[in-house]
């Protein structure tokens, strides 16, 4: 009688203590498909984030789906979109796969390259899947269209920034700044051979020149460039104080290497520069990476103090890879999954229309600030204060760290200048 | 004279990136389209012995080079040799090897810009107003040494004796005892090693990428085709060419119009004198 009462108490305390979790985890799972680029950052680092926000969510028990806790389910799949000569059809395949496959109830992530996440615009509109697109694809066609077409697009929301945000609300200001402090005004743009950074080299120069700054060199680097030295040499013998970079292959950190051992005396200033946005940077280039600006998109991705929820991401993202958050698609990959959640908490089901219309009222302090999607264009709204809207960040390398400098609201320190350079008069 | 100077430190890397292929044809007629895979697989080694296992410098720089060589001569003695002769099925099969070992450290990790090796000399020197990175100037002076050394191994020893005369002529080098297999492997292991020793001197300038295997395999199939297929002499004349073009025309028509240069020179080259500047293998087909 003792042995089956002993019996009895353990199995019903084990009972108590797995239910919560184990009622969750019994129900069907929710399957995110995630279409990723996981070869490259942009890639991997989302992949990263979306596994640690699931883990999180599961944890404390799930996704409530009216009266049901239901378990999240990651599936990710490479689209190898950012790899060169990989057409898109590749990466529509793979979006393809997850949806009639894996049976994805919804879609985070990619495609990662602008050009594949227009063209897997259609077809996930054709399976009513809601798409939320956290990493590399900037290109402002993507929110357009779901404006201009919102019956169609409606299910496709942006929950990472835009270029043309980016431009106009940091970029621009960060230059104009670094240029009021220090007195520089010429600036030399070098940006890779692909559509988006040579419309941002294109619309970069366009305004700097009519803020009466001097254009004095434009050059476009083909994809997989392994020496910068003569635009370096050009650079130089032009007087360039600042250099604009737009680049998205790893090769970049090569141009940042050749900088520093020809001691030009202009401030790297990156708009996008992946190369630069990974920790691993620092001791990539042997601290020649010093004084290195470049934006990785999302507070979040770089620790700073944007909102309370910023260095609880940071600090989790930590323990559980050994790193900091890498770069762009990090944070806003991580946000993504909980965004979702809160919508479909709020809608009560997975009816697509129904998360839609939870989606579009969304009001959430999340990593990166405020989280609100613009009702007809599904772009998340940025603002430069986190109590406002979705923050960008621009960071400096200083001293093997990436130190915040813009926007004021969040930064952690100010622009540096290399100690080659002198300022202006 | 930033003209002069880059272009002979883009020719110099040139010639390096292209040694080790010429070699491996010169001497066994055997086109190795696994060069650039080596190249990067060199590379990384070198970096998993340095970072990872905490080898100095130098350490890990020769066990590197010694293990690309041994793969290098292994990928004849257990695949190539089977399909020797057979030039297609030899490009194919190397290329295969090649592509197995760029995805396989894709695969198992070699992603982003952050493998890298460190300088072997820091700091920089202004040679007539251009300032130019010590790194760059080794690439020149070790490039002229590892062309001096290839040509003294291949003339004045043994070995390199016996590998100059099966490419010369194979059936008169077997009538005097050359074993034709050993001598291909060690023309494989040869050019590995070359391939190496270029990826030693090279990628302490940017980064170990994937991407750079194909880069290389591009640059070495476009320098052999137009100084000629097996020539030294016309691989290097063909570096230069191909070097110098390409810094002018990053000059004075933009610099996303290098990548193009090393494909026109191809194309000229196949029109013109399909042979190359010094091949000799077509010579009398062109005539006919």
């Amino acid at each position: 009688m003792t042995r089956k009462l002993r019996f009895l108490v353990v199995a019903l305390s084990l009972l108590a203590f797995i239910l919560p979790a184990g009622g969750a985890l019994a129900a069907k799972p929710i399957v995110i498909g995630a279409p990723l680029s996981t070869a490259f950052l942009y890639g991997w680092d989302a992949e990263r984030a979306m596994k640690l926000a699931v883990e999180q969510i599961n944890a404390a028990g799930g996704v409530k789906v009216g009266k049901e806790k239901r378990p999240l389910k990651l599936d990710v799949i490479d689209t190898r979109d950012l790899e060169a000569g990989v057409p898109v059809s590749d990466a529509l395949l793979a979006v393809e796969k997850l949806i009639l496959e894996k049976h994805a109830d919804f879609i985070v992530g990619g495609p990662v390259r602008s050009e594949a996440a227009l063209a897997a615009m259609a077809l996930l509109s054709k399976h009513k899947k809601i798409s939320i697109l956290t990493t590399g694809a900037l290109t402002p066609k993507y929110h357009k269209l779901v404006a201009k077409k919102y019956d169609k697009f409606k299910y496709l929301f942006r929950i990472s920034g835009e270029v043309v945000w980016m431009l106009k609300g940091e970029m621009v200001p960060a230059l104009l700044n670094v240029g009021k402090e220090y007195k520089l005004n010429s600036i030399y743009i070098m940006v890779q051979d692909v559509a988006w950074a040579r419309a941002l080299g294109k619309i970069i120069g366009k305004i700097m020149g009519k803020k009466g700054w001097k254009i004095v060199g434009h050059t476009v680097f083909p994809t997989g460039t392994t020496d910068y030295s003569m635009a370096l040499v050009k650079a130089k013998k032009e007087k360039a104080q600042i250099i604009v970079l737009a680049m998205d292959m790893p090769e970049s950190a090569i141009l940042l290497k050749q900088w520093y051992d020809m001691k030009v005396p202009a401030l790297p200033f990156g708009t996008v520069l992946a190369a630069a946005e990974q920790p691993g940077f620092w001791k990539a280039t042997d601290g020649k990476g010093q004084y290195t600006i470049a934006s990785v998109v999302n507070a979040g991705n770089v620790p700073c103090e944007a909102t309370p929820w910023t260095m609880k991401f940071v600090k989790a993202y930590e323990k559980k890879y050994g790193l900091e958050p890498e770069g762009y698609g990090t944070s806003s990959s991580y946000m993504a999954i909980y965004a979702l959640k809160d919508a479909i908490e709020r809608a009560g089901s997975l009816d697509p229309d129904k998360v839609v219309k939870a989606l579009e009222s969304i009001d959430l302090m999340g990593v990166y600030g405020r989280i609100r999607f613009d009702p007809k264009t599904h772009q998340v709204i940025p603002a430069n204060d986190p109590k406002e809207g979705a923050v960008g960040t621009m960071f400096q390398w200083q001293k093997g760290k990436r130190v915040v400098i813009w926007p004021p609201s969040i930064a952690t320190g100010k622009i540096l200048l290399p100690p080659w350079m002198k300022a202006g008069k | 004279m930033e003209i002069l100077i880059y272009g002979i430190i883009n020719s110099a890397t040139l010639a390096l990136m292209a040694l080790g292929f010429t070699l491996v044809y010169g001497v066994s007629r055997l086109p190795n389209f696994a060069h650039g895979a080596l190249y990067v697989l060199a590379g990384y080694i070198c970096w998993v012995l340095l970072h990872e296992v905490g080898l100095p410098y130098v350490v890990a720089g020769a066990l590197a080079l010694a293990f690309v060589a041994v793969v290098g001569g292994a990928m004849y003695s257990f695949i190539l040799v089977r399909i020797r002769g057979m030039s297609i099925s030899e490009i194919i099969a190397s290329y295969a090897i090649g592509l197995a070992i760029l995805e396989g450290l894709r695969w198992g990790g070699l992603k982003g810009g952050t493998f890298t090796l460190d300088s072997f000399v820091e700091g920089s020197v202004d040679i007539a107003g251009v300032t130019v990175d010590f790194q760059r100037i080794l690439v020149v002076i070790l490039g002229t040494m590892l062309v001096g050394l290839l040509y003294f191994f291949v003339n004045r020893t043994r070995l390199g004796l016996a590998l100059k005369g099966m490419a010369q002529d194979e059936r008169a080098a077997l009538t005097l005892g050359i074993d034709s297999d050993r001598m291909a492997v060690a023309s494989m292991a040869l050019g590995s090693l070359s391939a190496a020793v270029a990826a030693l001197i090279l990628l302490p300038l940017g980064s170990i990428v994937v991407e750079a295997g194909y880069h290389v395999l591009i640059m070495a199939v476009a320098v052999c085709i137009v100084g000629g297929l097996g020539s030294w002499t016309g691989a290097i004349l063909a570096a230069f060419v191909i070097g110098f073009a390409q810094i002018l025309t990053v000059v004075y028509l933009g610099a996303h119009f290098q990548v193009v240069v090393a494909l026109v020179a191809i194309i000229i080259t196949l029109i013109l004198r399909p042979s190359g500047l010094f091949g000799k293998q077509k010579e009398l087909e062109e005539r006919v």
